[in-house]
């Protein structure tokens, strides 16, 4: 697998790079002998190395590297949920053809396991990513449509003004107008993020016009719209990437992500349901990682259970 | 294997050599400094890289070093980040990225990327937690040592360590969203 393959390189560039900062590291040969291992390994290091050196242009003082930057966004006081990362997805994304399953009705139902992500390609070129645990609907009768049934999928659309592309999801249908965007949709809960350009989420009820940068929330059976809030662009849709960037989020929404895109079960217990998440989850193969982050940033504990995980105070 | 076999014999040449100077340790060391070089990335130019490394090392030098081996080896992986950095500024800049960079300074100091990308770096420092980020700086800004970081704050090493990698590792997964951006 490509994706291991690229985050074993960068674990073991990391470890080079901490190492070497040390006065009187010396073990020059050692490091010779492991990226004499593969030639991509030298090209990984430089490209980290490289970025490390570019810190030095980061402002000098402690208070910069706190989370005071986030904080004009936060101000509301809302919980809010952030993705960070954008695209491994060369990596981890398998590149599939359009499946043509359930011709009968003409349609193309796409469904990915959890862990799974695919990228399809339409006729128009349009790119839809979708995470695991989702299932997507085509209609060969309309190629600039599609429906989010379930689960996660970021879709960068080729806009032509003749023919909006529509997304439809729960009740309500996104339209975009020039747009890359990320729509998760789970339990009665429809969330759109946009990253480029416009979309019009709704168009029969809310009408609302979201542009890069802003985002909703919206519950099934909601009377009023949902509220607009602001979102980092560049970690709409980070379940592309390896990692999972939260500001306060509920427990269980964590899990429902981890479950999406890393197929890691984690069971959140009555007892840890009230509690909610800061922090940046690393989702790689280590499970017990990125579980036990999670729980000891939140203050609970985590257990081993069958094939996952349960997280209780 | 035959690089294996050739740096164990200019193992034994090390120690009288170090006597000579930065000029001894290059010469007792080439074969070394070379197979380094081919495998950090130079290739076919190792032999061209290490003159460069020669006359970087020769001209500069000043005042005795603890341990010239090491010295010579770092200088030798410097010599290829520079080098890496070079070639990728060239990238950027036909890419027309150039204007875009935080600060512009000639050669290998500028820095390469863009001032939304610092930011974008500068945030997922912070979002690794206040432990992490607070230790991250001390380590990579202050320079201090991951022990003394320990010490300073009562935790083990083994803490110290997991945070750095865990920023290392945002900063890894940041890397990948600029490349793919």
């Amino acid at each position: 697998m490509p994706a291991d393959h690229v985050t074993a390189s960068e674990a073991q560039a990391i470890d080079w790079i901490v190492r070497q900062r040390a006065p009187d590291f010396a073990d020059w040969d050692g490091f010779a002998d492991r990226l004499a291992e593969d030639p991509g390994h030298a090209e990984i290091y430089d490209a980290l190395a490289s970025l490390d050196l570019d810190l030095d242009a980061l402002p000098p003082a402690a208070p910069s590297v706190s989370p005071a930057n986030d904080r004009a966004e936060n101000d509301r006081g809302m919980p809010r949920r952030w993705w960070l990362g954008g695209a491994v997805a060369a990596a981890i994304v398998g590149v599939v053809a359009l499946p043509s399953l359930d011709l009968s009705d003409g349609r193309d139902v796409i469904q990915t396991a959890a862990g799974e992500h695919r990228t399809i390609t339409l006729a128009d070129g349009s790119r839809i990513e979708i995470n695991g645990g989702s299932t997507l609907r085509l209609d060969k009768d309309r190629p600039r449509f599609a429906r989010l049934e379930s689960g996660e999928a970021m879709f960068h659309v080729v806009h032509r003004t003749d023919s909006p592309f529509v997304v439809e999801t729960g009740g309500t249908q996104i339209i975009d107008l020039g747009t890359a965007f990320n729509v998760v949709r789970a339990d009665n809960r429809t969330a759109v993020a946009v990253s480029e350009g416009v979309v019009l989420y709704s168009p029969d009820r809310s009408k609302l016009r979201l542009v890069a940068g802003q985002a909703i929330d919206a519950r099934d059976g909601d009377t009023q719209p949902p509220r607009i809030r602001l979102v980092d662009t560049a970690t709409v849709g980070g379940w592309r990437s390896g990692l999972l960037v939260y500001d306060g989020a509920a427990l269980q929404t964590v899990a429902d992500d981890l479950k999406r895109t890393a197929g890691i079960s984690v069971q959140i217990d009555p007892s840890a349901s009230r509690l909610s998440f800061r922090g940046t989850l690393v989702v790689d193969k280590a499970s017990d990682r990125t579980v036990a982050d999670l729980a000891a940033l939140s203050g609970a504990k985590a257990e081993r259970r069958g094939d996952g995980w349960v997280v209780s105070r | 294997m035959a690089f294996r076999n050739k740096f164990r014999m200019t193992e034994a040449n090390e120690r009288s050599d170090a006597a000579h100077g930065i000029e001894g340790v290059l010469l007792a060391n080439r074969d070394r400094i070379i197979r380094f070089l081919t495998v950090r990335g130079a290739g076919d130019a190792a032999e061209d890289l290490f003159q460069d490394l020669w006359m970087r090392l020769t001209e500069r030098h000043s005042g005795p070093v603890a341990d010239p081996l090491s010295y010579v080896m770092r200088a030798a992986n410097n010599l290829m980040l520079d080098r890496y950095r070079s070639v990728r500024q060239s990238q950027l800049r036909d890419k027309a990225w150039g204007e875009a960079s935080a600060v512009q300074k000639p050669g290998a100091e500028a820095v390469l990327i863009s001032r939304e990308q610092l930011a974008m770096t500068e945030r997922a420092i912070a979002a690794t937690g206040d432990r992490p980020a607070y230790i991250f700086r001390r380590f990579r800004f202050d320079g201090v040592l991951q022990r003394d970081i320990a010490a300073e704050m009562g935790i083990s090493i083994s803490t110290v360590e997991a945070d750095l990698r865990k920023v290392y590792a945002a900063l890894a997964a940041v890397r990948r969203q600029f490349d793919a951006g």
